[in-house]
């Protein structure tokens, strides 16, 4: 258990590193270029990692759904945004922002398909998770 | 190299921050339904693979895109990929742990907030350095509880 633990804080800690180490590349090459070496890396690893015991071409592909494809090029818009970000509202403020927007986008995503939950402590969230995006926005530099 | 300096955070640069993690809800659900069709290691393979394609496409198309391929930059500026990769799996470990969904959000959470308070403070990979502020404690104490609020709320 506390393995898990230490999984899931270190996995927190490698999505601010990464957008870190993007950032730095992206300064002396492009925020695309960034992106496109991140997910060449990133494919290359995990062909890597497939050839190691993972299927390259499980069963099931073809009854993948063609929008769900989409994934991969939001990635580069993700990352790439990041790497652009990071450099100009350093790491806490895009870290918190890119957080607001996944957890409001959920709650809408959620409310769309219909889950259910509480409506009441979602609302509170979302209320503070705006009430910190306005006070970010006072900062001078 | 040139020398980064932050920006004060007008509200074009933190809605765009905002709307990528708009974007991130997006890419989990599509990443989420290749997971559900194949598994976790294909999922990502296809995301990374496909992403890789679509930029390369976008930096042929596009010279004002590329400047340049290396950027003089050292080896680790790199392995934001290798990061990313790995960051996959360990989320896929954790959540089908004890720790829950809820749980693996709390302390990634945690773990994103302590990193990037550290990154500002010393100004690590060779971004801007800050000393993070009492607005900026403000703001993380505001959002993360409102991240809590969600997922407690969703788990209700």
């Amino acid at each position: 258990m506390s393995l898990m633990i230490f999984f899931a804080l270190l996995a927190g800690v490698l999505v601010g590193s990464s957008r870190s180490v993007n950032g730095r590349l992206a300064l002396t090459t492009s925020a695309l270029m960034a992106s496109f070496w991140n997910h060449a890396v990133g494919f290359g690893a995990l062909v890597l990692a497939g050839l190691a015991g993972f299927s390259l071409w499980p069963e099931g592909v073809g009854a993948i759904p063609l929008w769900a494809w989409v994934g991969g090029p939001l990635g580069v818009v993700f990352i790439a945004s990041g790497s652009w970000l990071v450099a100009r509202l350093g790491a806490v403020v895009t870290a918190m922002m890119v957080i607001a927007g996944q957890m409001v986008s959920g709650v809408v995503i959620d409310l769309i398909r219909g889950l259910p939950g509480s409506g009441m402590m979602r609302l509170a969230g979302v209320l503070l998770i705006i009430a910190g995006m306005v006070i970010a926005q006072g900062r001078k530099r | 190299m040139p020398e980064a300096r932050l920006q004060k955070p007008s509200p074009f640069l933190l809605l765009a921050a905002f709307g990528s993690g708009a974007l991130l809800s997006l890419m989990i659900l599509c990443n989420a339904t290749v997971t559900a069709h194949t598994n976790g290691h294909f999922s990502s393979l296809a995301a990374h693979g496909s992403g890789m394609l679509a930029a390369l496409i976008v930096l042929a198309a596009l010279p004002a895109a590329r400047r340049s391929w290396r950027g003089g930059a050292p080896l680790w500026a790199f392995s934001g990929g290798l990061m990313g990769a790995v960051t996959v799996a360990l989320g896929t470990v954790a959540v089908n742990s004890p720790l829950a969904l809820s749980g693996m959000i709390a302390l990634g959470l945690l773990g994103q907030v302590v990193y990037s308070l550290l990154a500002d403070r010393f100004g690590w990979f060779g971004l801007p350095k800050r000393r993070p502020d009492g607005r900026d404690a403000l703001v993380v104490g505001l959002i993360l509880a409102g991240c809590l609020l969600i997922v407690w709320g969703g788990a209700a």
